[in-house]
Parts: C-alpha cells; structure tokens; sequence
C-alpha cells in the first residue's frame, strides 16, 4: 500500500518535474542571451569575416527562436551540445567528470556535518545552558559566520603549507586531497544542522511522548535515541534536501581554492564566458539534481514520520 | 617550527592578508624540494649539462593558469594552452630559449625581393609521432585547416597576411586560392599580400603549426584528445584531465629527442594565484604561472630566490574617448590629465609589483625597437603638474568651472586601485572631480566600442608577436579595436608604409614617427610596461627570460639536490634576476656568471630528499 | 488495618524560574506541592482533585520521582524511592507506573501500537523471546479493550479514548503494584470518559493496584476513589474518605469545590453556580497568602486565618482536615 503510493507519488513528481524543466530552460536561455557581449567577444575584436563563421559554425546567426527549439530538439536527445569555451569538450563530456567530483566532495561533506552537526546539536540540547552548550555552540557559531574563502587559506597554510601534511590543492580522487575542501564545504552546515537540532531536540525533549518514553523506564540514551532522535531531525532532513543539492553541485570558491575540477566553476565561468551551452546544460543539470533531491528528502519524510502517507496526497 | 610560532604565522597571515607572512622565516616544514639547494650546474663540451649533475627524475611540474580552451592548435588562441601547443608541436619556424625565431620543421628558406614570397625547405628525414613522414603538404593542409571558413578558428587572424587569406576565411574564395603552394615533398611556397616583417615569428605559433590530416580526418572534433592525437613536437600529450592536468611525455620521434631532457611535463590549471603559490610552496609545482599581486613584496623578501621577474611585451595604459564631449577636440585637456598622473606612485606604491613606469605606447625590448619618448619623460612630476595646470586654465577650466569625469573600467581590484590613485592625483592637481565605474568585462567591452557613454577608459594590449606594429595599428582609423576614435591621416600613412618597408632599420624609423605622431595626440595615458613574473624551482634550469614569455620544455632540465647537511658551496647560479634592477634576459645555465650567494642560511636536515 | 504501601511525607517540589536580563537576574520561586503527606495501601484508590494548577500533576510525578522533589520522602514498600540513584529508580518503574493526561500526545506518532506497548519489555527484558513479547502485547491489548489485529497502527489511526487504552495497556504491561492516572479521561469526550473509569476499575480489580487518580473533575473521582485528598496551590487541604467528603466536607474550600461540580439539569446547575461562592481566582504562586492558605477566599475565615498556618488535623472518624475551624463549621451540602 505504502508502495504503490510511493511509486504513485513519484510518477507524479516525475510528470511536474517536465513543466518546470520546460519553464528553467526557456528562462535560462532567454537570460543568458540578453546579458550584453557574447562568446566570442574578446579583448581583440574579431574580424567580421571570422565572426560569420563563428556564429555559423554555433548557429548564432540564425534567429533566437529557431535557437531556441534547435536547442529544445537538441537537448531532448539528451546532447547539451558542444561547449563554446572547452573547445575540444562536449557539455555532456564536462558535466560527466565535474559532477562525480563535486558530488564526492559534497556528499561527505554533507555526510560529516551531518553527522558532527546532529551530534553537536544533541548534546547542546542536552546540556541546555550550560557552559558546554554555550561553547560548543560558540563554535558552531564560528563555522557560519567564518566565510570559507578567509577558512580554505588558513587551513591550506596551517595544514599544507607550515605543517605538510596534507597537500595544497588538486585533485587526483586521494582522500588526502579531498580532507580540505570536504572541511571546508562541511563547516558552515555543521553549524547550521547543529543549531537546528539543537532548536528542535529542545522541543522535542519537552513533549509528551518523551516524558511517557521516561515513565516508561528507559534509560535516557534509549530515550534518545528511539524517541527523540527522528522527530528532532525532521527540520534537518528537510534542510538538507535543498543544501544537498547547493554541496553535490560544486561551490566556486572551493573549487578554486583547493584546485578541484567540479561542476561549480563550469556554471560561473559557463556565465562569465557567455558559454551558453555550458551554461545551459549545468543549469538543466542542477535543476534535475534539486528536484531529484527533494524528493529524496520527501521519501525520508515519509519513513520518519508516518503520518505523512502519499497514497493520501493530491 | 614550533607550535606557538606556526600559530603567530597564520594569526599574522590572516590579519595582513597574507602579504608580510612570517619575519624572515623561511621554514615551512616537511620533505620539500624547493626547500633545498640544487647541485652546481657542470656543462659539458658541447654546452649541454653533465648528466652527473641532472636529477633523477626529470618531471616538470607546471602551473599554467586556467584551463587550456583547447589543444586544437588552431583554435586555440590563449596563453595557457599555446604553452602546452609548443611543447607538443613544432611550426616551420621555432623559437630559441631566449626567445628568437630559428629553424624548426623548415631548416632554412628564402624571401623573395619584394618580401611577399617565402620558400620554406623542410628537413627531410622528419615524423610525426605515429612514425608516418612530416612532408611540406602536412603544412600546406594544416594552414588551409586553419584559413578554411568551416573550422571556424579565431586564431586564424594571425595568418591574415597570408595572400587571399581574408577572401577565403569570408567565403568569398575557394581554399585553393591561398598563397599557399607546395614546390615539392618538402618544399613550400607562401605569398603575402604585403611585406610583414613578423612573418617568420608568426610561424612559429600555434595557429601555424602543422596537424595530421588522417588524424583530424579519423577523429574529427575529438582528434586533440589523449591517445588519439598525433604532434610533430618534443612531446606527446599522454594524458587530459580537464582542469585536473594535462601529462605530456617526451616523443621520441622528436628529431631532438636527445637534447629534450625533460621526460614528463605536467601542466596544472590553477586559476587561483594564491593557491598557486601555496601549492609551489608546499613543493607541489616547479613553476608558477604567475604570482598574486598581493602576495608580490612578501615573495620578494622570503622568496628572492625562486622569484622572476621580467619584462614582457605588454602595455597599460588608459585611453580617451575622442569622439565625446569633453574631450573631442580638446587636446590640452587630454595633455593636462597625461601630465598629472605620477607614474613612479603608481607603479611603487599602488601596483608594486615591479612595473615599469610608460611614457609612450609600446613597450621596450621589442624586437629591438627603441619607442619614442616624449620630452616630460624627463621631466620631475613637479614640473609636469605645473605644466598640467597651464594647460587645464588653458582648456577653460578652473575652480570656478571645474570638471567632472567618469573613469570606467572592467571589474579588478587591480584595475580599481590604480583607477582610485588616478582619481586622487587629478583631484589634488587638477581639481578633478572623478567618478569610478566598474562593469563587467563583456559589458565593458561593449561600451568601449559603442564609444558613447565612456569618457576615460582602461585599456592595454599585450602583443601577440615581437613587433612593435602590433601596438600601434589599434589606432588606425577604422580599426575594430580603435575605441578612443582616433583618426589621423598621417599616422595611418605612416603605418602603411611601415607595413610595406622591407629595410629593417627603415621600418622602424616609420614606426617609431608613427608613435611620436599618436603620442602628440594625446590619446592615451600610459602608465606602466607589463613584466611577467612567478616563482620558478632553483632545482629547474635551461630556460631563459625573454619578452614573449615563451618557455618550451625541451630546453628545461632539473639538477639534483645537494646531499642534506653538505657544506654550501661558495657561488651558485641565481636563474632569477633581482627584482627591483631592470631585468634582462639572462641565461640560467650561463657558467660565466657565477653570483655569490646572498644569504647563506643553514640547509635544514631532511630525510626523503636524500637521492 | 494494614500497613500502608506508600507513605509520602512532607513532600515539596519548588520550580525557579528566572527574569529579568542578563545582569539583573532575579530567582523567583514556585512552590507547586508544598509538604504533602498521605499514605496508600494495597488495593486501595486514592484520588486527588483540585483546580488547574493546584500541583495534582506535579505532584503524581514527584511521586515517582519524575522530577526530583525539593523536600520530603516517598517511602515504597519500605524503601525510600527518594533516596535512590537514577538506575535504580529506574528499575522502580516495573512496580510505578503512570497514565498521563493527553492521550494522543504521550503516544510518540512514530511507533505503532504494539510497539509503543511492548518497549517496556524490550527495556526490562531484553532477553524475552519475540514470541513471548508479543503474546503479552497482543494479551494487554486484549485486556484493555484493543482488538490484537490493530498492533501494527500508527497511534494516528486511533481515537482518543483507543488512545487511552493504548496508554494503559502500556502502564500495565510490566504488572506494576502501583498506577497513578494523571487525569486521565479529561482530554476525552464525556460518553468515552466512563468507559475509561470502569475500564480503570475493572483493572484494578483485577490486578489489585493500588491507584492514585488525579483529576479536577469531581463526580470521575467520586465514582472511582476510596479515599479523596483536596489539594489548593500545593497544599492538601482535607483528606478524606469519598463519601463523608461528598456528603460532608471538612474544608470550606472542599465544600465549595463540591457545589461547583456541573450538575446536568440546567435549572439545577444554574441553582447550583449561584451558590457556589467560590469567586476571585487563586492567587498569584508567587505571593501567597500568609496564614492560611484558602483565607482570602474563604468567607468563614476569622482573623487567625490570616496569621496562623493550619495544620492537616485528624478529625474524630480518620478523616485529615488542615483548617482552623474544621470541628466547629458543618458544611453538608
């Protein structure tokens, strides 16, 4: 029953997720190609000739709307085209090996604020108001207001530079390389999930369920632990849809920073560039990967909390 | 390094921004490389390095800025990847270490009296790196490739004073019509529409260098990647991780495989600067691309060593829109605000990082071209402000009717405090009243060459080859780059005919009256000559500055280290020159010039480094 | 008679709160049960009544040491319940259990039914056989009115009163010698409220637990208790037995309490409401009255109220009484 409304439900999702697809690509299209200046614009202006050929060559010069559905007949192949600016690459090519790269990197860090953040969170709960409580969540505290271009050099210098111990940027998938940036992405959301958990464990800890759990005869950690745990991280799991999707998809700053090849830097240098097919396709890809992730998110909802069942939704 | 002290260092990092890390120390720690001393370089009989004294590894790790747009050699058009297509390929032409043209594939030519007709005779026992034989009709397709209006390539500029190339590349004639005719197997024959001096230098560039017509046809758009592409060069591409790193390995098909002592080069895109020198300094890199503005006097007292800094064929400078108001027609207003701006403070203290102060638009070094230099070159700023105000009052302004304008410039921060330092020296001179704008480069751009709403501008040109004319020909009138409006006749006149004068030193003459002409007009502020500048590892010899900053592999080797704990010997060959002297070019591996060595600082034991 | 199977002695439970900012702090002091004693014997059901916020619940969980009291002792058994750690107070919870208030609330929405009934095997057997456990579920379920076939729902899927039962079971299913119901029926609508009660006294019946029930609905505790204890603002103010209570309160504030119970005629309720005398509202916990506690409310107070603190007195029939002029007033009603 739970089952067959599931798969409902994601059929559902699935059909809303080709109106709002539609919607991202028409918007992004349209946008990219009204910002001023275009591929090919430099520094040293191109002779008309060599210009014609470009635009022809990517069919720019025919008009925005025969672009427009050549490119919608394009992607529905499933071929975002090749890139302007990686010459010797196709879109499909540069997401291919960006996104398994930021989606490591974002996932364990995800993976590690989850489970630093939840943890801190817990026990700041737990020791509400105390001097631990108030300097772990100092701490935590640090991690958000500390913007992560000022965090990613110290730790390079302290770490990489004085100490040796860990190399100063790259990538080569060695977890010895992925050590920084997976801190670095990780540190603002651990704070961020402990200050949720924090908030909502308070909550929860003074519910009545808790209280009849503790007349039951538990003993605290059991408390805790099966009563306590699922409902005082709902806010975190739906947190994490979205900011799962801002990590798995690369963050700039990192990638420069540390030298990483994700897919974050394809978007902003796909923009910067004018490189409307790079961009296009990363915009179309992280739309798919949000809308993926929430869903995700919506099922983990389910398994938590059984009173939202999707046999009874819409 | 202690504890506390590694603290101190990163607290005083972190509060200066990195610009006055650490006093003196230069102790970072770990099993580093660059952190020892190189043996002394021993050169045999024939001018090569003893192999006693090379390392046993020869790796070269290269930071090369962003991530090559392509290894299609003609297409690609920016610096990061033409230092990869260099070591991949060889054109007709070459260049030497220090950065003259020399024989590559042809091993000599002959130009024809009016200067528009080169014979190029090819080496004859030449391959490409599949085996297959390196015949002139390679290079008589490839140029073709390039010219043909289907590949689309932007780079194809460069071979515009190829006879008929601009016919071609617009569709109007046929590929066949170019100035390209082959004599025979290995000899080659290209027409000019005009004399271009430059022209042999233009060879030895990407856009001309030859590929291999069964590869490009088997692969097509994909013929450039790893284990498909077949070069003609000292190596060949092994691997291509985008922006991860490109491998290259030595080809032996090479027809210098021998002299080629490097086996492996690694280029690395890294478009961070600071990530870039922490990445040297931590001993993952052998050479910089560049190094962060920022980060320039820090590296200047604690990486003097590793630190170069040379001229290059760049110029900056801020440009005038002639066609608005206020300054159309009104050239003592432009000469007014050329005055008041204090080159020596701009380039000490604002830029600091060891540019040189520009009185005219090209910069010196090129090609031996001395360019003009007006008389308030020798002027103090004193008397230049002095002058200034004259001819301000002159221009009808004064306190009563002062003047307001608009600085415009693309998003920098380099850009922006030198905008700022200008803004200041023409308020507290001149009484000026300025206005910064930033936008975005492609917007900026865009501005500039509407030429409606901008009044004065940044600008810059940084040559693509060694000759002067490269400069000067943005101001032709009508040229696509001419944003300030500029149109004089007798400028354009002089350039036609600096275009066609075969005589060198006559060539020249022309160029150097064109610039005085421009520069009496007024339409640019010049401000300082580009130097280039990164960290190299003391341990990587046998290349040399030059002012295109082109730096092959295949004249580059590693010494050893010197066993840890031996006693330093008494001089050592400093590859860098010393920063704030005039830079000339200099030959690392020259054994002539021995320079005591500066600071004798203990060498620190260390346990892996012991080859 | 016997020995008593609870005593509780002078128990206290003072909550501080904090205002004011950082810097001027200021503690303030509630005393929600202040000195209560009373004794329990086997079998027996003790109910205690009182208005919101007199400290009937505060009091059911000091009791069992859900909160640490302030003051005084809790003697189970002959063990003294307040000088234990928490282990094994802990442990203590086979013998003590609680049914609270809100029915639905207490349940937590993630487990099902028979899950939330069979955790306290799990905790205190966590050896017994999955068999066993679920034979002793699916045997409470069974008992307190639950059809076996609903264990696996979701406490969602129930009503209120199915709720309840789930609760007791739950309290139940370790076979406690004590049960305390927290007002349990008043979150509940009126026709399920008895079903509850009888359910309750069946159980008890059958069990033979000793029962404290806590509500502020007089004619629920009338219907279930032996013994009645009046409390107001955390003091008893009679303990007494249901029905001398009922026909004869010993305490103004009991009598007034008595005439205030909803009576279901109309004509007779609104008899009734005129004359109760029960006006004004409690006092504020922080400031109490000195004296006796009822005095400013009270209308048979005499100047001794207002300085002397009455003490709970045994009347001449067992009954406890804590007001100066308990023997002179007849408050029948």
């Amino acid at each position: 029953m739970i089952q067959e409304g599931i798969l409902r439900h994601a059929a559902t999702r699935l059909l809303g997720l080709i109106p709002t697809l539609l919607l991202l690509i028409t918007i992004a299209f349209f946008m990219i190609r009204v910002a001023p200046g275009g591929p090919f614009d430099s520094e040293k202006v191109l002779p008309p000739e060599i210009r014609a050929n470009l635009d022809a060559k990517y069919h720019l010069d025919e008009p925005l709307l025969q672009q427009y559905f050549r490119y919608l007949g394009q992607i529905m192949s499933g071929d975002f085209g090749p890139s302007f600016q990686y010459k010797d690459w196709t879109v499909n090519e540069l997401i291919a090996r960006g996104f398994p790269v930021s989606a490591t990197v974002g996932g364990l860090a995800m993976l590690l604020a989850f489970v630093l953040g939840t943890l801190i969170g817990i026990t700041a709960a737990l020791k509400q108001n105390t001097a631990t409580d108030y300097s772990v969540m100092g701490v935590a505290m640090l991690g958000i207001s500390i913007p992560n271009f000022v965090i990613a050099p110290l730790l390079i210098l302290g770490t990489a530079v004085y100490a040796g111990w860990l190399p100063a940027g790259g990538w080569d998938w060695s977890w010895q390389r992925m050590v920084l940036p997976v801190i670095t992405l990780a540190l603002p959301v651990i704070a961020y999930i402990a200050r949720l958990t924090r908030g909502s464990m308070i909550e929860v800890l003074h519910s009545n369920y808790i209280r009849t759990a503790r007349a039951k005869g538990l003993p605290e950690r059991m408390v805790i632990r099966r009563h306590a745990f699922k409902p005082a991280i709902l806010p975190v799991i739906s947190y994490m849809g979205p900011a799962t999707a801002a990590l798995i998809t690369g963050s700039v700053v990192i990638e420069r920073i540390y030298s990483i090849p994700g897919l974050g830097s394809y978007f902003v240098q796909g923009a910067l560039n004018r490189d409307y097919t790079l961009v296009m396709g990363v915009v179309i890809f992280y739309g798919i990967v949000i809308i993926v992730l929430n869903f995700i998110v919506d099922l983990i909802y389910a398994w938590l909390n059984p009173r939202i069942r999707y046999d009874e939704a819409s | 390094m202690t504890r506390s002290s590694a603290i101190r260092a990163l607290l005083a990092c972190c509060l200066t921004g990195l610009a006055s890390c650490g006093d003196g120390e230069r102790d970072f720690g770990g099993p580093r490389e660059n952190r020892l001393q190189p043996v002394e370089l021993v050169l045999m009989e024939n001018g090569r390095p003893d192999p006693a004294v090379l390392a046993d590894e020869q790796t070269v790790l290269r930071g090369n800025g962003e991530e090559p747009e392509t290894l299609d050699p003609h297409l690609a058009q920016g610096v990061p990847s033409s230092h990869i297509l260099r070591d991949l390929f060889e054109g007709l032409t070459t260049e030497s270490p220090e950065g003259k043209v020399i024989p590559g594939v042809a091993l000599r030519w002959n130009i024809s009296r009016d200067a528009r007709t080169y014979t190029f005779y090819l080496r004859r026992d030449l391959v490409w790196s599949n085996g297959e034989p390196l015949v002139a009709d390679d290079f008589v397709y490839s140029l073709q490739r390039a010219l043909d209006p289907g590949t689309a390539s932007s780079a194809a500029t460069t071979l515009l004073p190829i006879q008929n190339a601009r016919e071609v590349l617009a569709g109007e004639m046929a590929i066949e019509e170019l100035g390209i005719a082959l004599l025979d197997e290995f000899t080659m024959q290209i027409t000019l529409t005009g004399p271009t001096p430059y022209f042999l230098g233009l060879l030895a560039s990407p856009v001309a260098y030859p590929v291999n017509r069964k590869n490009v046809e088997e692969f097509g758009d994909q013929f450039s990647k790893p284990g498909k592409l077949v070069s003609n060069g000292a190596y060949t591409l092994s691997e291509w991780n985008p922006r991860v790193g490109i491998e290259l390995v030595k080809n032996p098909n090479y027809r210098e495989a021998d002299s080629a002592l490097v086996e492996r080069v690694i280029y690395l895109p890294i478009e961070d600067q600071s990530t870039e020198v922490n990445r040297f300094r931590s001993g993952d890199l052998d050479w910089t691309f560049e190094v962060p503005n920022n980060q320039f006097k820090w590296l200047q007292q604690h990486y003097a060593r590793e630190l170069v800094i040379s001229p290059w064929m760049g110029s900056y400078f801020f440009g005038f829109n002639l066609t608005q108001e206020p300054f159309i027609d009104n050239p003592s207003l432009r000469m007014a605000l050329i005055l008041s701006v204090d080159r020596q403070i701009l380039t000490e203290k604002v830029t600091q990082f060891g540019e040189k102060p520009s009185f005219a638009l090209v910069p010196p070094g090129i090609d031996g071209y001395v360019p003009f230099s007006p008389e308030y070159a020798d002027w103090t700023q004193e008397e230049r402000n002095h002058e200034a105000r004259r001819l301000f009052e002159q221009a009808g302004y004064s306190e009563d009717r002062p003047l307001r304008i608009e600085i415009r410039y693309n998003t920098s921060d380099n850009h922006k405090k030198i905008a700022l330092a200008i803004a200041s020296m023409w308020k507290q001179v001149l009484g000026i009243n300025s206005t910064l704008v930033n936008e975005e480069f492609r917007v900026f751009l865009q501005n500039r060459e509407q030429k409606v709403v901008t009044q004065v501008f940044r600008a810059g040109w940084i040559s693509d080859y060694n000759d002067p004319y490269s400069f000067l020909e943005l101001f032709r009138t009508g040229h696509g780059l001419n944003d300030y409006g500029y149109g004089n006749s007798t400028f354009d006149a002089l350039l036609d005919e600096a275009g066609k004068e075969r005589v060198r030193a006559r060539r020249e003459r022309l160029m150097f009256e064109a610039e005085r002409v421009l520069m009496s007009d007024h339409v640019v502020i010049p401000i300082y000559t580009y130097v280039t500048k990164r960290l190299v590892n003391p341990h990587l010899r046998g290349w040399q500055n030059n002012v295109m900053d082109h730096h092959p592999t295949r004249f580059m080797f590693k010494l050893k280290s010197r066993a840890p704990g031996s006693p330093e010997p008494q001089a050592e060959f400093a590859p860098d020159t010393p920063p704030a002297t005039e830079a000339q070019p200099r030959a690392t591996g020259d054994p002539e010039e021995p320079t005591p060595e500066q600071a004798a600082e203990p060498v620190l034991a260390d346990e892996e480094e012991s080859q | 008679m016997t020995k008593p199977v609870m005593r509780v002695q002078d128990l206290a439970v003072t909550f501080t709160s904090f205002t004011g900012g950082l810097l001027q702090r200021k503690q303030r002091q509630l005393r929600a049960v202040d000195g209560i004693s009373f004794e329990l014997h086997a079998g027996e059901t003790l109910g205690i009544v009182g208005e919101s916020g007199s400290g009937k619940s505060t009091l059911a969980r000091a009791i069992l040491g859900l909160i640490k009291p302030g003051r005084g002792r809790v003697i189970w058994r002959g063990e003294e319940l307040t000088g234990l750690d928490e282990e094994e107070l802990r442990q203590k919870r086979k013998e003590l259990q609680i049914v609270f208030q809100d029915p639905v609330a207490s349940l937590n929405p993630r487990m099902t039914a028979g899950d939330l009934i069979a955790e306290p095997l799990w905790t205190f057997y966590p050896n017994m056989e999955r068999r066993q456990v679920d034979e002793r579920t699916r045997g409470m379920m069974k008992l307190v009115g639950l059809l076996p076939n609903q264990i696996n729902r979701y406490p969602h899927e129930f009503s209120g009163g199915q709720c309840q039962r789930i609760g007791i079971a739950r309290s139940l299913v370790l076979n406690p010698r004590l049960l305390i119901c927290d007002e349990p029926v008043s979150a509940l609508d009126v026709s399920i409220q008895a079903q509850i009660i009888n359910l309750l006294k069946d159980l008890q019946k059958k069990l033979g637990l000793a029962l404290i029930f806590i509500a502020h609905d007089l004619s629920v505790v009338r219907h279930i208790s032996d013994r009645v204890m009046v409390m107001y603002m955390g003091q008893a103010m009679e303990v007494s037995d249901k029905t001398n209570l009922y026909r004869k309160p010993r305490h103004p504030y009991s009598n007034a309490l008595m005439k205030s119970v909803p009576v279901p005629d109309p004509k007779l309720a609104s008899a009734a409401r005129r004359n109760s005398w029960l006006t004004g509202d409690m006092p504020s916990p922080y400031q109490r009255p000195k004296g006796c506690i009822f005095n400013n409310r009270c209308p048979y107070r005499v100047s001794r109220c207002k300085v002397d603190v009455p003490a709970l007195r045994k009347m001449e029939n067992e009954d406890w009484a804590a007001c100066h002029r308990a023997e002179e007033l007849d408050l029948s009603i």
